[in-house]
C-alpha cells in the first residue's frame, strides 16, 4: 500500500484540507487502477485515510458502474443498453458479443481478458450504438467494427 | 410572521418556516415520507406536492419556504391526481404484505394508500426483489422490499447519533439500506431507526410478530435508565382486547416502549436502553414480605418493622434514587426526622454501557438521583456511620455492608432466596405507580400507572405512614 499511499498524498495536495471527501471518487478511481477491482475494505481504507465516513464511501462505491466490486479481465467492455442504443440494435449486438466471447452478461472470458458489462446510457445516443473498452469509445457499431475493434486488443 | 393563504385559509407561519410545517401546525393534513422535523430536508419522496399560486408546476411543499401572499391549495384534483401518480410509483416494487407486517395498523404508506392512492396497480411488471430479512443488528431487521428510500434512517444516524452506520448502496430499482459488511449497527440509539421508518421495512427484533399495533395503547411513562428521564409510551394490551382464556398474564405484559415527544426534555428520541425498559421492568420479582427469611403477612412484616424502629436507638435511611418525588414527600412527612437519611445509586453503569454522550445518555443511572439530593443532599452511606437499624429502601442492596446492623428492606426486584433482611416489604415498580421524577437538570416528569401491582406488593408512599 505505500505506493499508493504516495498518490495519494500527492493527489489529496491539490484539494483543500477542508474539502476531504471530494476526495472521495479520485481516490477510488487511482485505487481502482492499482488493483483492478475494489472491494469494502478498500472503501474503509479511503475513508481512513480521508477521516470520512466509511459508509459515505461505500455508498460512491456502488453507485458507478465504472468502479468495479468483483474482479474483471483486462478489457472491460461496457456496451449501453439504454433507449437510443436499443433502438439501433444494441441489442443484437449484445447477443453478438456473448456468442463471440462466450461469456454473459457481468462474466469474463477464461483467458483473463475480456469482461463483458451492460451499463446505462453513455451518453453517446447520437452516434448510437455505443460501447466503451476500458476508457475508450466506440460508437456506430456493428458486428464488423466489434469484430475490428476486438482484433486489435491483445 | 408570515401570511399566507392555503387551501383559501389564510394562515400565519413563522419566518423561514416551509409550507408543509406551516400546514401542518394548522390542521391542514399534506402527506410526506421523506420530512422529519428533526432531520434536514430530503424532499425525495414528492408526496407532499402542493399547487403554488403563478407556478406552472406543482412543488414539494416539504422543501418550499412560505412567502408572503404565497396562495397553496393542497385538495384539487391536480394534486390528487400527482399522489395517485406518486402512490403508484412508490408501491410499485411494495410487496402487499401488509397481513404479516409489524407495521400495519400505524404504518403511514398504509394509510396514504387507503387515502390517496388507488386500490388496483397498474403495473404488470413483477416486483423487484431484495433481501427481505436483512440482518441490520441484533436489535433490527431490515426487509429491504417494503423500504422505499425515503432515507430517515440514514439522515438520522448522520444527523442525530452521529454514528453514520447505514447508508444507501446500488442505485435505482437496486438501491437499498445497508450498513458496512464488516461492521456493525451498534449506534446505542440504533432502535430510533424503527419508528422513524414511515412503512415496515425496519422492524424490532425483539417486538417481531409479538402483536398487532391495534391490540395495543400507549401509557406516558418515564425511562429509569438514566437521570435524563427521558419521556416514554408503554404499550400494553388495550382494555377492549384483554385475553381471557389464553394467556392472562399477556395483559400485565408491556409489549414495547417508545419514545413519547417531550421536547423538554427527550425531543422524539430515547436510547437503546429506553426501549429495553419493559425489559428491566419484567426481571424477577420478589412478591412476598419476609420476616428473617420466612414468609409473612404483610400486617405481620409491617408491625415486626414498626417494632425494630421502635427499639432502635440510632436508625437510618438510604433512600432509593427509583423513588418519586410523591414517594419522597411520604417519607420526609413520615419518617425523615426521626432518621438519618443517606442517598443512594440503586444502579451503575453496567459493564460495556454507553455512560454519557452529548445527546441523551447520563452518567448517573437512576432516575431521581436529582430529586433525593435536592431532599437530602448528596450523602452516600459509609460503615463507619454506626447505625443499629438501616431501612434500605430500592435494588440493588447487597454488596453494601451493613455492619451487622437489623436491616428493613423495601425492595421490587430479585429472587426471594437472595434477600437476607430481617424485615422484607416488596414495593411497586415504575410501572405499577403513578408519579414524576426530577431529572439531572431538575425537570420534572411525570408518569402514569400502567399495571395495577401484584396483590402483596406495597406503594413505598403509602408505606411510610404506617411504620411511624
Amino acid at each position: 500500500m505505500s505506493c499508493l499511499a504516495d498518490k495519494f498524498d500527492r493527489l489529496s495536495a491539490t484539494y483543500p484540507a477542508q474539502m476531504r471527501s471530494s476526495l472521495v471518487l479520485p481516490l477510488l478511481h487511482l485505487m481502482q487502477e492499482e488493483k483492478g477491482h475494489l472491494t469494502e475494505s478498500d472503501a474503509v481504507f479511503i475513508a481512513d485515510y480521508l477521516g470520512v465516513p466509511a459508509m459515505q464511501v461505500k455508498e460512491a462505491l456502488s453507485w458507478y458502474t465504472m468502479l468495479q466490486r468483483a474482479p474483471v479481465g483486462r478489457h472491460v467492455i461496457k456496451v449501453c443498453r439504454n433507449i437510443s442504443c436499443s433502438l439501433m440494435g444494441a441489442e443484437r449486438l449484445i447477443d453478438y458479443l456473448k456468442q463471440k466471447l462466450g461469456i454473459g452478461e457481468g462474466e469474463t472470458t477464461p483467458d483473463g481478458r475480456f469482461t463483458l458489462l451492460l451499463v446505462e446510457c453513455l451518453a453517446s445516443c447520437g452516434t448510437a450504438p455505443a460501447m466503451q473498452v476500458n476508457d475508450s469509445y466506440h460508437e456506430e457499431l456493428s458486428e464488423a467494427r466489434i469484430d475490428a475493434i476486438l482484433e486489435e486488443l491483445s | 410572521m408570515i401570511e399566507l393563504k392555503i387551501d383559501n385559509k389564510m394562515v400565519a407561519a413563522n419566518e423561514g418556516e416551509t409550507v408543509l410545517q406551516a400546514a401542518l401546525r394548522h390542521g391542514i393534513e399534506i402527506p410526506h415520507f421523506c420530512y422529519h422535523p428533526c432531520l434536514s430536508i430530503a424532499g425525495n419522496c414528492r408526496i407532499c406536492l402542493v399547487k403554488v399560486g403563478g407556478r406552472p408546476k406543482l412543488m414539494p411543499s416539504c422543501n418550499l419556504a412560505v412567502a408572503p401572499n404565497m396562495e397553496i391549495e393542497t385538495d384539487t384534483e391536480e394534486v390528487a391526481e400527482a399522489r395517485r401518480a406518486v402512490m403508484r410509483f412508490i408501491t410499485l416494487n411494495h410487496p402487499g404484505e401488509c397481513g404479516i407486517c409489524d407495521k400495519a395498523g400505524e404504518c403511514r404508506l398504509q394509510d396514504y394508500h387507503v387515502r390517496y392512492g388507488e386500490p388496483e396497480p397498474i403495473s404488470i411488471e413483477p416486483k423487484s426483489r431484495k433481501p427481505k430479512f436483512y440482518d441490520l443488528s441484533p436489535r433490527i431487521l431490515l426487509d429491504n422490499e417494503r423500504c422505499i428510500l425515503c432515507g430517515c434512517c440514514v439522515r438520522f444516524t448522520q444527523e442525530v447519533s452521529g454514528s453514520h452506520q447505514l447508508g444507501i448502496v446500488e442505485r435505482g430499482s437496486h438501491a437499498r439500506v445497508e450498513r458496512l459488511e464488516t461492521g456493525a449497527f451498534d449506534d446505542p440509539y440504533s432502535d430510533n431507526v424503527i419508528g422513524l421508518c414511515p412503512v415496515g421495512a425496519l422492524l424490532s427484533r425483539d417486538f417481531l410478530y409479538r402483536s398487532r399495533v391495534w391490540y395495543l395503547e400507549p401509557v406516558r411513562s418515564v425511562c429509569t435508565g438514566c437521570s435524563r428521564c427521558c419521556s416514554v409510551n408503554v404499550w400494553r394490551r388495550n382494555r377492549h382486547w384483554h385475553l381471557r382464556a389464553l394467556g392472562e398474564e399477556l395483559n400485565r405484559t408491556a409489549y414495547r416502549v417508545t419514545p413519547f415527544e417531550n421536547p423538554e426534555i427527550n425531543g422524539p428520541w430515547i436510547c437503546n436502553k429506553g426501549y429495553d425498559l419493559h425489559r428491566f421492568m419484567a426481571r424477577q420479582r420478589v412478591l412476598q414480605p419476609m420476616i428473617a427469611g420466612r414468609g409473612a403477612s404483610v400486617e405481620e412484616a409491617l408491625a415486626e418493622a414498626r417494632r425494630l424502629l421502635s427499639e432502635s436507638i440510632n436508625p437510618a435511611a438510604l433512600v432509593s434514587a427509583h423513588a418519586s418525588n410523591e414517594e419522597l414527600a411520604a417519607f420526609q412527612a413520615a419518617l425523615g426526622p426521626r432518621l438519618a437519611v443517606y442517598s443512594r445509586e440503586d444502579y451503575r453503569p453496567a459493564p460495556g454501557e454507553a455512560v454519557e454522550d452529548g445527546l441523551l445518555i447520563r452518567g448517573v443511572k437512576n432516575p431521581n438521583s436529582y430529586g433525593v439530593q435536592a431532599l437530602f443532599g448528596h450523602r452516600p452511606y459509609g460503615v463507619i456511620n454506626g447505625h443499629d437499624l438501616l431501612l434500605v429502601w430500592g435494588d440493588n442492596a447487597e454488596d453494601t455492608s451493613f455492619d451487622g446492623a437489623r436491616v428493613i428492606r423495601l425492595a421490587s426486584f430479585g429472587t426471594q432466596q437472595e434477600f437476607t433482611a430481617d424485615v422484607l416489604i416488596p414495593v411497586s415498580t415504575t410501572f405499577e405507580r403513578s408519579g414524576s421524577f426530577s431529572n439531572f437538570e431538575g425537570k420534572v416528569n411525570r408518569f402514569d400507572k400502567v399495571f395495577d401491582k401484584p396483590e402483596l406488593v406495597q406503594h413505598a408512599g403509602e408505606l411510610f405512614g404506617r411504620l411511624a
